[in-house]
């Protein structure tokens, strides 16, 4: 399980998260959304350590954050997709993929090998594997971004917008594979601005506004009329997320 | 006719000048780059002192004369019973001081390295030295290819220096010859060429490695 309490964090006197209590259990997809600034890219770094919140807990299994042991425990435990990929443009593809498992998780190279090899011929791409991520199209290079976190063999993953630089032929190449991903069981923390995306994969709907939950519901809930009615702050934000 | 009659006995004693500055070169290009990948790397993610000590010998080498510290290791350091040979004092002395203009250009490389990197490697549990090891360095030594170049092409022409401390490289075989034979123009042109060829290499090779580096850029 994935557990915030009273996570807090600001930038320069700007508070970003405002006392984050969130509670992820296997197996759930949990898509978070909000405006830009709402703190939702925040929250995945302080899961993965990236950003250290000012207070409050951040608990994965019974590892926290806090302290180095939980924290590297933790980076085995759950991986990170990013937005901008952020593959390691000096290395071929596969490489990409086999370098944590062999040098964080102490896979024997030619295991990390082979289940690369699995992990692309599943998303499609083993014939790229020899290239450079330069080589790819955005969807492709998301594609290796998933097959790199996948390759940790991980509990967890967190997807912080992994959709909104891509094209919606790209991003349909990505869901696809995330469904693979929800029917498989894997717990998911997926931040986005995109509500198709949403709407497709997650169980549950965490709305963010100005560093605070809003509101968190099951998607179903989310998305009806009557709720929507209910809360016009996120009518609007759905309107306009949908170009409304 | 007369100039190669003239210059033929000595051709052994060039090839052996050329020889030496080769050597020379070489042994410097390393062990300045060896310094200078240290120094960057401490200067960049050491902590607070080391970073500062690195800062301070990174400048305190870019600004003293080359000629004066040659001369510091080669005549001042007897004083305090430490000799060393003549190339090896070159070799010290060209390692320590280009070592500061290459950790400069390593340092620059370092700090483009793109966040989205660094941040990858984070969440995915590599250490800071594998991080730096495996990622940042290759990524940085891609970007810094090329002023190294311009820098170890200068190193090759500093070496002629040497001669002041009776190294036989090639300018100090150039001057014997030159003096010798009284043929100054002839003597001192080819020795233009032989530094032409050894810098014509060294930009080569640079240049070679730099296409090979950046492949991975190719579409």
């Amino acid at each position: 399980m994935i557990k915030l309490t009273d996570v807090r964090k600001s930038y320069a006197g700007k508070v970003v998260l405002d006392g984050i209590d969130l509670a992820v259990q296997a197996g759930e997809v949990v898509s978070i959304l909000g405006g830009s600034g709402a703190g939702k890219s925040t929250i995945v770094n302080c899961i993965n350590g990236l950003v250290a919140p000012d207070s409050g807990s951040v608990l994965l299994d019974e590892f926290s954050v806090a302290n180095r042991k939980g924290l590297r425990e933790i980076r085995k435990k759950c991986a990170t997709v990013f937005q901008n990929f952020n593959l390691y443009p000096h290395l071929t593809n596969i490489e990409n993929i086999t370098l944590a498992p062999v040098r964080v998780l102490g896979v024997e190279p030619k295991n990390a090998l082979a289940d690369a090899h699995d992990l692309l011929h599943s998303v499609g791409l083993n014939e790229h594997a020899d290239k450079y991520p330069a080589q790819l199209s955005g969807g492709q290079k998301q594609r290796i971004g998933i097959c790199r976190a996948l390759a940790m063999s991980p509990d967890y993953l967190l997807l912080d917008e992994i959709t909104s630089s891509l094209d919606p032929e790209m991003t349909a190449e990505v869901v696809d594979v995330l469904k693979l991903l929800v029917d498989k069981g894997m717990t998911m923390i997926l931040v986005t601005h995109e509500l198709n995306v949403a709407r497709s994969i997650s169980s549950r709907i965490v709305f963010l506004e100005a560093g605070r939950i809003l509101v968190d519901v099951h998607r179903d809930v989310f998305f009806s009329d009557a709720f929507l009615d209910e809360n016009r702050r996120i009518k609007s934000f759905i309107a306009s997320a949908n170009g409304l | 006719m007369s100039f190669l009659s003239d210059i033929g006995p000595f051709i052994p004693a060039l090839w052996d000048g050329f020889l030496t500055t080769a050597a020379v070169s070489a042994a410097s290009i390393l062990g300045s780059f060896v310094v200078g990948t240290a120094l960057a790397v401490v200067a960049t993610y050491g902590g607070r002192i080391a970073a500062m000590a690195a800062t301070i010998y990174i400048e305190a080498f870019r600004n003293i004369s080359f000629l004066v510290l040659i001369f510091f290791f080669y005549f001042g350091l007897p004083e305090l019973g430490i000799f060393i040979s003549a190339f090896w004092t070159g070799v010290l002395v060209l390692s320590l001081a280009v070592g500061a203009y290459v950790a400069d250009a390593i340092s620059a490389g370092l700090t483009n390295v793109q966040g989205g990197v660094k941040d990858a490697a984070t969440a995915f549990g590599l250490t800071t030295a594998q991080r730096i090891r495996l990622l940042e360095l290759p990524l940085a030594l891609r970007v810094s290819l090329r002023p190294l170049g311009s820098l170890f092409v200068n190193l090759i022409l500093t070496t002629s220096i040497l001669s002041t401390i009776t190294l036989n490289e090639l300018t100090n075989a150039a001057k014997i010859i030159a003096s010798t034979t009284f043929r100054p123009f002839e003597v001192y042109f080819l020795l233009l060429i032989l530094y032409s060829i050894l810098t014509y290499l060294c930009s080569v090779i640079v240049h070679r490695m730099h296409v090979r580096a950046n492949r991975f850029l190719a579409t």
